[in-house]
């Protein structure tokens, strides 16, 4: 134990005190922080502009109700919606009762020159269709694209509602959508918003995939380097490879926790001003204690399952090249989880979310994410954790058998044959 | 009444391999290999390259395990306890390059059960010795290879150790360092000290060296008393420095004949009478020099392969 210390402590000091770990523990937050600054920065400065459209329609009257409505487009766009950012358009509108081609071509060119922003074409035929066609140049601007297809929904069905004799008011209350506010609930009181809930359990899951990726590389790298260095063999005169392993697991993955609680510490202080801001969407922003509880948890055993995958690696090879080609049976597991996090958001208590989340190369991610946006039975919990410890345990011993013949062999890479001989060497 | 014991005076072996085996899939790195290292005295485990001399360190430190066989280190059987009696220092060798000397010497001072405080000292110590004190707030990336190489002795002496391993350790070394190592190495020999040398170059630690042991293709060939096993090779060697070329090549007394321009070193024949040689080379040439030599043991170990082959 007195020289596993020995070994954390110097693994730890050195990375810690180094440039790089000061630059990248102030670096992350400030990028996370433009990313999250910059594009509702922008989407401020990126104000709605003046759109002038046509409405080609053979009923006159349909055209200036749409034309309403999509007047009105600003008033509508509330609050909860998250695609819907920055200022809205202001639409200015003509209506036109020519549905000839000669008419279709002369407005094509006035979207060319510019004179127009675009025109609907939305006669008889296209309502027969349901598809309306908007040409236009801003094809891309789903901000329009949103505003023109609420317009036209609502604008036909309070013609056709006013037209059976309801009032105006009638057809406003009638037509409002309804708002749905999604609330978790946990040991039977209401908590945190469900917009809330996903944010919290989508940060904590790529903060996780994050630091073990770059942990667990750290680990790889920080191999290989003592193999080039040609200390490994000075060191096992007096320490036994396991010890070196050890050290180097625990004192690496202690410099990724103190660089995750660095980051809580800035994210604390810099994020209330942005809490007091995100609040009237996403309502009270509030993570659970088991929360965190299962992040720290699935933290540790995701960086030890990856970090014993990562050291052996690294006592194969020779170079951070060979590395590169050599890594892919620990960077596909961890990529898969992440991209499997998809289905498990959507429906968390599904057969396939549930056994997705056993599988223990996933577990830490998406039995994470399980646990941060519904509450699974405490006996899966508990499986999935058995299941993550007994392959820790099974991957560090066979890990440590490669290590513990890579770390002096030089020269050549292993084939498959020599790699299941070296498990089965006694020492 | 008490009994007072007399302590037999007896001799320890720092170091004893009992028949340890050793297989990589079907090569076979050492095969029964048995030998026995007094202690305090200046070893030479010597073969050429491949011939398993690290593999037989590695097996006596515990840095592998042998297949067969058991290693016994100062009269007890191995544990990793006794570690911190041995200083090594690995053919392989190499620091972190990032770290500062001083915080070096310690950790691997610490690795070795010192205190921190005496690890400290004691690398303090060493580096005035070998002048290198100016330097113990560098980076070892910062120092020159020489320097870099005094680290390296440090490092496997710090801790005092009473069995010092060092695997090829004159190869790299500048020439003004391998003297400065030799001192060293004569000095702790001197303190008592057990030194065990594995080379493959067998005329850098022929002088140093009271015992040695041959090995080729894994087995011990030859182990013994040097003086032992020179005086048993008998002077069976000549050189002689003479104007002219004597032309013994075809003189009955005659091995073989190694012309260097400057002298020919002549290897006689078995049962050879040297004087007799004379005779006939005074015959023909006017000598300067006649001087009958032990072979070395490069020849000793030319000869010991030709005869297992």
């Amino acid at each position: 134990m007195h020289n596993v210390w020995t070994l954390v402590k110097r693994e730890y000091l050195e990375r810690v005190r180094s440039r790089s770990f000061l630059i990248f523990t102030l670096l992350m937050p400030a990028v996370m922080a433009a990313i999250m600054i910059i594009p509702a920065t922008l989407a401020q400065y990126n104000a709605g502009g003046e759109k002038k459209i046509v409405i080609v329609a053979n009923d006159p009257k349909l055209a200036s109700v749409v034309g309403h409505e999509l007047g009105n487009a600003k008033t509508q766009a509330h609050g909860g919606e998250l695609e819907r950012q920055g200022a809205p358009n202001v639409y200015t509108i003509q209506v036109s009762t020519d549905t000839s081609d000669a008419e279709r071509n002369r407005l094509g060119q006035q979207v060319s020159s510019g004179q127009i922003s675009g025109f609907v074409w939305l006669t008889d035929d296209a309502l027969a269709r349901h598809a309306v066609v908007y040409s236009t140049k801003e094809a891309a601007d789903f901000g329009q694209a949103h505003d023109l297809r609420n317009a036209i929904t609502t604008g036909i069905a309070r013609y056709h509602l006013s037209q059976k004799g309801m009032t105006g008011a009638e057809v406003d209350a009638l037509l409002t959508p309804m708002r749905l506010d999604t609330v978790r609930i946990e040991k039977g009181r209401e908590g945190a918003s469900g917009a809330a809930v996903f944010l919290t359990a989508f940060a904590m899951v790529m903060l996780l995939y994050t630091v073990v990726l770059i942990y667990g590389m750290a680990v790889m790298r920080s191999v290989i380097e003592e193999k080039s260095n040609r200390i490994l063999e000075v060191l096992l005169s007096s320490v036994t490879a396991k010890e070196l392993l050890a050290g180097k697991i625990i004192g690496v993955g202690a410099v990724g926790l103190t660089q995750i609680l660095v980051w809580v510490i800035f994210a604390l202080i810099f994020s209330v001003p942005g809490l007091v801001a995100t609040k009237s969407f996403l309502g009270e922003l509030h993570i659970p204690m088991t929360a965190i509880a299962a992040f720290a948890v699935f933290f540790l055993l995701g960086y030890l399952l990856y970090s014993a995958m990562y050291a052996a690696i690294g006592a194969m090879v020779n170079t951070d090249q060979e590395a590169q080609q050599m890594q892919w049976p620990a960077l596909i597991p961890l990529v898969l989880g992440v991209v499997l996090m998809n289905a498990v958001i959507q429906h968390p208590n599904s057969a396939l979310a549930f056994w997705l989340s056993l599988v223990p190369f996933f577990a830490p991610i998406l039995m994470l994410m399980r646990i941060v946006i519904e509450q699974p039975p405490l006996w899966q919990i508990l499986l999935c954790l058995a299941l993550i410890v007994a392959t820790i345990y099974g991957l560090l011993s066979l890990a440590s058998r490669i290590y513990r013949v890579g770390i002096l062999m030089y020269g050549k890479r292993p084939s498959w044959p020599e790699l299941r001989r070296w498990l089965r060497y006694a020492g | 009444m008490i009994a007072f014991e007399t302590q037999p005076q007896r001799v320890v072996n720092a170091v004893e391999l009992r028949g340890i085996r050793k297989t990589y899939d079907q090569f076979v790195a050492v095969e029964h290999l048995y030998l026995n290292i007094r202690e305090g005295s200046v070893y030479g485990l010597l073969g050429p390259n491949g011939a398993g001399k690290t593999s037989t360190i590695r097996m006596m430190i515990g840095i592998t395990l042998p297949d067969d066989g058991n290693v016994r280190l100062f009269g007890e059987p191995f544990h990793r306890g006794q570690l911190r009696r041995i200083g090594y220092m690995p053919e392989e060798r190499g620091l972190y390059k990032r770290m500062k000397v001083l915080d070096h010497l310690v950790l691997l001072g610490r690795l070795h059960n010192l205190s921190e405080r005496d690890a400290r000292a004691r690398a303090r110590k060493w580096c005035e010795r070998l002048q290198i004190s100016e330097w113990t707030y560098h980076k070892i990336e910062e120092l020159s290879k020489g320097m870099q190489q005094k680290v390296q002795f440090i490092a496997t002496l710090l801790h005092d150790p009473d069995l010092i391993i060092m695997d090829e350790p004159f190869s790299g070394l500048d020439p003004a360092n391998a003297v400065m190592l030799k001192d060293v190495l004569v000095e702790l020999k001197k303190a008592g000290k057990t030194i065990l040398f594995s080379t493959h170059r067998m005329d850098a630690v022929e002088r140093l060296c009271d015992s040695i042991c041959l090995i080729d293709h894994g087995r011990a060939i030859l182990e013994g008393d040097l003086k032992k096993i020179k005086a048993s090779y008998g002077k069976n060697h000549v050189q002689i420095e003479c104007d002219g070329d004597p032309y013994l090549e075809r003189c009955p007394l005659v091995q073989s004949v190694n012309n260097y321009g400057n002298y020919v070193e002549v290897q006689l024949k078995p049962g050879a009478d040297p004087q007799e040689l004379l005779r006939v080379t005074a015959d023909r040439v006017r000598i300067s020099r006649f001087e009958l030599l032990e072979p070395s043991l490069e020849e000793i170990f030319i000869d010991q392969v030709g005869r297992n082959a």
